[in-house]
This record gives structure tokens, sequence and C-alpha cells, in this order.
């Protein structure tokens, strides 16, 4: 299940945990805790992007952020084949 | 029996006893979080700190407690994962199972998180000891809105399963006399522990026999091989070491040939883990994770979550306009005229300068700035609430849909999600990306997302030249921002990116109330900020504007600005603007709300009507508009451009952005102007 999954994430694009749950026929928690253990390996990194010297002073800073949920992406670059 | 281990001078005298008497000793191990630390404190009565992070309990803690006339040592373990040698942790955890060979583990796992709780009993079996489990924050898992079946669990791994919720003393004392019983040996154990997949099962076999007789004890060889196979450093380093240079280079033939080993044990263990939350744990999907995946069907929808998308912004703008814009021209109005008039009286005897200076420099400028708040208070707020309830994830991942249907980069979503908030971070939010050149050019496209303080200042521009169309005029803005981000990106999809594609995941968190505290306080704070730059940067530059407004004869029309503005004339005049309009522009430089305060000097916010009323009766649609859209492509603001040229590392890079940004803005310009006097508007 877990080679499965790192197959789904190194086809590209974005995808939600639930959708990734749906097509391993298993659910989104399971997901979760696979996508932990493979960032342990090393074959995924969480991502943050917001947070930045120059954002302590902002007014706007408020916005900025993708929520409180995670996202990973894929540690190594990955070049599709189509 | 083990011994119960502990350096006398730092153990209690009462460990030093059970130590003296051979008491047995039990190990508490579980991932971070679970709820271990509480669980020891309640059994051994030591006070001690209840870690939240990895490494806080990397220190070995030992206490003793009595279960009937028997003495046990309770050794708690680091907070590990799993007993791979990923961290120190890992590592302390599985040298003490193996070295010390407790008489029992409890493993302390969380129920709410069974998922991920359960690895790490899965590496446990594995291991010559007795292991209980014990599930603890069944609470939480019910008030989480799923049901664990602690009998069922226990039947299916073949140990025992004690339910308890350590915070409350729960179903502790059960847990003592299942540890006394157990190692005591009046309890049956017969663990189910997870197998290695069949396609590894006589690799694992091969392995095990290559080093069964060389294993160094206390070692078991199974154990030893399954961590061979599975690419552990330290016991691959060990066998190296310990095994004859022949005999290496045979088990190390076996791993090469095997190098995606790892994937399959992990994996039989996640499938072991499937099979026994499937028998033990239901979950309705009712309550919030059930309202989330209904409203997920819209939100996350590829057409229709856009659609919401471009509904709730219709919604903050309708708001902003609506609420906003009338709080504002009525302090425009009726605070800053006031105030400005109040200054030009109190002030009459003083030199001309000085009051103008005052009333139109100070108040002028900054006054229009700091009235255009309530403007930004609803934006904060509407902000505020989308992130609170969780819906800013869905927000990002339908516009990472929306750029994937017209054909940009997938890694372009970070950054573009961040740059809606501001460029800032969209330009550092471009280090996701691994190639060089693509992470180039994600930062210089980055400046043409529109950003809040850019969609601000239309806020306030719109709603004085187009009423009750500034809805719509906004959404175009944005729209043809986009446009503009797509044309660019597509282009450099097509030439630089040639099909690399990216992988991103995202945990969209559960829906819920917003918690109007939190955005209460998130409000006041960005408010605080937004006073400070008014009184800091926004404060200098409407002086600096209304000093070169002013010198060297006191007339607008012969001023220092006046000159610098009609350089450009030859520019502006293709889109109709005159000086002021230039000026205002050139002044977004510093911080875009600039061109707020700058507007605000050079057309007099002060007089009766406010600012509104004054741009309203002096600038005609076509140009407004040309303005607008100018304004929305017009060069970065210094921030920004500083934090290109930080990432680049190149000024030639930064230098060809602001000029990229330049052009698009005066086409884009030039275009809309045209295009609006061929309409007759």
């Amino acid at each position: 299940m877990l080679e499965r999954l790192l197959d789904l994430v190194q086809e590209g694009g974005t995808r939600r945990v639930e959708d990734l749950a749906r097509e391993l026929k298993t659910t989104p928690e399971m997901v979760e805790a696979m996508l932990e253990s493979l960032s342990r390996m090393g074959y995924l990194k969480t991502v943050d992007g917001a947070g930045c010297a120059q954002c302590v002073d902002c007014s706007l800073a408020c916005s900025c952020g993708v929520g409180s949920g995670k996202v990973w992406a894929v540690a190594k670059p990955v070049i599709s084949n189509q | 029996m083990a011994e119960c281990h502990g350096d006398a001078a730092e153990n209690s005298a009462e460990i030093a006893a059970a130590v003296a008497e051979n008491a047995p000793i039990i190990a508490l191990a579980g991932q971070p979080n679970a709820g271990k630390s509480t669980l020891f404190n309640i059994i051994t009565g030591l006070s001690q700190h209840v870690g939240n992070w990895p490494g806080k309990t990397i220190e070995r803690k030992e206490g003793v407690f009595t279960h009937g006339s028997a003495k046990y040592c309770l050794a708690d373990l680091p907070g590990t994962y799993s007993l791979t040698a990923n961290s120190p942790e890992e590592v302390i955890a599985r040298e003490f199972i193996i070295r010390e060979r407790p008489d029992v583990v409890v493993v302390v796992v969380d129920a709410a998180t069974l998922e991920k709780s359960l690895y790490l009993v899965a590496e446990m079996l594995s291991l010559p000891t007795r292991v209980i489990v014990a599930l603890n924050m069944m609470d939480v898992a019910e008030q989480e809105g799923f049901h664990v079946e602690p009998e069922v669990l226990q039947a299916a791994l073949g140990v025992r399963v004690v339910p308890l919720v350590a915070t409350k003393n729960i179903g502790v004392r059960e847990l003592v006399e299942a540890i006394g019983l157990l190692a005591q040996g009046k309890t049956r154990y017969a663990p189910r522990a997870p197998q290695v997949r069949d396609d590894h099962r006589e690799v694992l076999k091969q392995i095990t026999v290559q080093i069964a007789e060389w294993t160094p004890a206390p070692y078991p060889s199974d154990w030893v091989a399954l961590k061979l196979l599975e690419g552990d450093q330290e016991i691959t380093r060990m066998m190296r070491e310990t095994l004859a240079k022949d005999r290496w280079k045979a088990v190390d033939e076996i791993l090469q040939a095997h190098d995606d080993a790892l994937m399959a044990v992990a994996s039989g263990r996640y499938e072991w883990i499937g099979r026994m939350i499937r028998a033990a744990v239901t979950r309705p999907r009712a309550g919030q994770i059930g309202l989330t995946e209904r409203l997920d069907r819209w939100a996350a929808h590829p057409l229709g979550g856009a659609a919401i998308l471009a509904g709730i912004l219709g919604i903050i703008f309708w708001l902003t306009f609506t609420v906003g814009t009338p709080i504002q021209n009525w302090l425009s109005k009726y605070i800053v005229g006031a105030l400005a008039q109040a200054a030009t009286a109190s002030l009459s005897g003083a030199p001309s300068w000085l009051s103008g200076l005052v009333a139109n420099g100070i108040i002028g400028g900054v006054g229009s700035v700091l009235a255009f708040l309530p403007i930004m208070v609803i934006f904060f707020a509407a902000m505020g609430i989308l992130e609170d309830i969780g819906y800013m994830a869905r927000a990002a991942y339908v516009m990472d849909g929306l750029m994937h249907l017209m054909g940009l980069h997938g890694k372009s979503f970070l950054p573009l999600f961040l740059g809606f908030g501001c460029n800032v971070p969209a330009v550092m939010g471009s280090r996701t990306i691994e190639s060089p050149r693509a992470r180039l050019l994600t930062i210089l496209v980055a400046p043409l997302i529109p950003c809040s303080a850019r969609m601000a200042v239309v806020a306030f521009v719109a709603p004085a030249f187009f009423g009750a169309k500034a809805m719509m005029v906004a959404w175009g803005l944005i729209a043809l921002c986009l446009a503009a981000l797509v044309l660019v990106g597509v282009i450099t999809n097509k030439t630089i990116f040639r099909g690399e594609r990216s992988a991103f995941i995202m945990e969209m968190p559960l829906y819920h109330l917003p918690n109007w505290r939190t955005i209460g306080l998130l409000v006041w704070q960005r408010t605080l900020s937004f006073f400070r730059k008014a009184g800091t940067i926004i404060l200098a530059f409407a002086l600096v504007v209304w000093v070169l407004s002013a010198l060297p004869t006191g007339e607008l029309e012969s001023s220092w600005l006046a000159a610098i503005g009609r350089l450009f004339a030859p520019v502006g005049q293709l889109m109709g603007f005159d000086w002021r309009l230039t000026v205002a522009l050139l002044s977004s430089f510093p911080a875009k709300e600039n061109s707020i305060a700058t507007l605000g000097v050079l057309y007099g916010a002060t007089k009766e009507g406010g600012l509104a009323n004054a741009l309203a009766a002096a600038i005609p649609t076509p140009v407004a508009l040309a303005f607008l859209a100018v304004q929305m492509l017009f060069i970065p603001c210094m921030a920004t451009v500083a934090t290109i040229r930080q990432e680049t590392g190149s000024w030639r890079w930064t230098m060809f952005n602001l000029g990229t940004m330049l052009v698009v803005s005066v086409v884009g310009g030039v275009l809309i102007y045209q295009l609006a006097l061929l309409a007759g508007w």
C-alpha cells in the first residue's frame, strides 16, 4: 500500500489526502499515517512557505499561508515520462 | 528475570531497594504526545515534566510502583514513531529493549490516531519482549466521532489491550493489574506480529541463515535480518564490522539486489495496521468529518470550487463596498476634513507652509490612508474567518486545479497562493522548487499575483469611480492579473519546464465554527500593525510628496513633483493620465497603500466631500479604469523587489523583472484605456 501511495504521489499534480484514500481504498487517517512515514523515510517533505523575516511587521500577513492543513511535497524532483 | 538498572546516586532509595530485590522491569514506550509521561507519573507517583516534543523525554526516567506485594521498576522510554535508527530516541528505545530485556513493554497508543500509533506496536511485536497495548485517549477518540473496540483489537493483535484515559486516571488500575499478570507469567502471550510481504519472505530467510550464528548477543538474529533488509544504518554498520568479509559480501549482495525492501517491509506493516483498524475501529463519518466531506464535494470541486471561490471573493468585495466604503467616505469627509480645517484654523497665524504641511501633507496623506482602515478591517476579518473555519486550504487547492487546467506548472501553486496575501512570501515560497531555472521564472512571475495591498487599493478607488459596478470592476481587475500570469506562465511552462511535473499532497483541515476571539485578536493585531505602517513609511512618504508638491513656488502645477510627473507624461498620455496619477503610481513603490496617500495629498482629501468625490469629479471613467489596471500590474513594492534581489542573488534579474512588469502594466493600461474609449465609456 505504501509503494502504491508513493507511485500515486510521484505521478505529479496536487492531490488531497481524501483523493489518495479513495484511490487506495482506505481511510484518510491511514493515508496521513503513511505520508508521515514516507516523510520520516525521506521520500516526502512538509512544505511551509510563509513566515519569513519580512512578514514580521506586515499588516497583511494574516492572509498568508494555506490554512491549518499540512502540505507535503516530493523530497526529490520527479520527472514525468509523459 | 532482568535487573532494574539505574544510577544509585540519581535514583531514590526506593528504586535502589527495588534493584536489590530484583524487581521486574516494565518499560513504557510510545509515540510523542501519546500520554506516556502522564501515565508514568500516575503509576509511579514521581513528578515529571510532560513533554510535547520529541527529545524532551530523551533522558531515561525510572520509578518504582507496587502491585499487591510485588515491586516493579518502571522505565519511561523516549517517545518514538518506530524502532528504526532514524533518531537518537529510537536508538535509545530499542537498545533498552534489546539489552535490558524488560519483562513487559507497555506501548502507549493514542486511540484517536491509531493508524499512526500502531506502527510502533508492529515493530515492537518483532522484538523478543512481552507487550501490552495501553489504549490511551479513548475519550478523545469518542469526541472525534469514532469508536474503538479494545476487545476486538486485543483479539486481532493477540496481546492484552487495556483502554484508558490517563489524564483522568481511568483504566490505570486495570493496566497495572495486566502488567502484574503478564510479568508473573500468568497470562498467555501469543502476539500476531505482521509478516514480511510474500515477495520478500524468502530474502529475509536467506539473510537470517547467513547471519544467524554470527549475530552479536543480545541481538536476535531474525530481528537483525529484518533491520538489514530495511537498510537500518546502525545495524548495517554493526554487522559489517562483525561478519567476516566474505560473509558480509554475500549478505550485501542480497541486500543490493533488494534495495526496495524498506518499502516492502513498511508496506507489510501498514497492511497489517489496516487489518487491525478495519477490525476494531468504526467511523460513522458523522459530525464534523461528515460535514467536511459533504461541503468539500462542492468546495474542492475543480469547477464548483472555483465558482465558490469567486463568489466568496465577490462577497468580500461586496461587504467592503457596501459597509466599508460608506464608513470610509464618512471618516474622510467628517473626520479627516474636519481635522484639516481645525488644523488650518489653529495655524492661521503660522507660516502658510506649516499650515499646508499639517493640513494637506500629514492629515491629507496619512488621514486618507487611516480613513481607509474600515476597508482593511473588513478585509482582515474576512480573511481571518476563512482561515479559521478551514476554508483557505480549499481555496489553495482549487486555485491549483485552475492553474493546471490552464496549463501552468503545479509548483507555482504555493508561491501563487501565498502571493494573494503578499508578494514577499510568494517570492520566498519559490524556494520549494529545486530546479534553479524553474525557481527563477517562478520568482519573476510571482509579482503578477494581485496581492491584498493592491486589492485593498482597488477596494478603495473602484467605488469612487464606479459606484454599484465597483464589484464587477474589482473582479475584472483580478481576472486581468491572473490572465497576465497565465500568459507568462503558459509560455514558461512550454519553454522552460517542458513537462516536468511536481507533486503536492494537501491535508484539508476539518471545517469548524469560527472562534470569534481568535479572529478578533487577529484583526486587532493586524490593525495595530497597519497603524504602525501608516505612522512610519506612509507618513514619511506623504510628507515627501507634500514637500515636493509645495516646492519651490508653493504652487502645485509648478512644483518639483509636477516636474517629475511630467517627465513621464509621454507614457502617461497614452492612458490619459495627468502627472498626478503618474506620481500616485510611482509613489506605490515604497508601499502600495501610498497611492491613496498621494491621491489624498494631490487631489485634496481634505476638501468638502472627501477624496472619493474629488477623484470622481476629476478623473474620467476610461482613465480611472486604466489607472486601476496599471496599479494592479505595476512594478512590485520595494519589499518584494528587495526579496527578488535576495532570492535571485542578481541585480540583473531584479531589473529584468521590474522592466517586464513596467512593460506589462503600460501595455495593459494603454489597451484598456483605448478599449474603454472605443466603447464610449
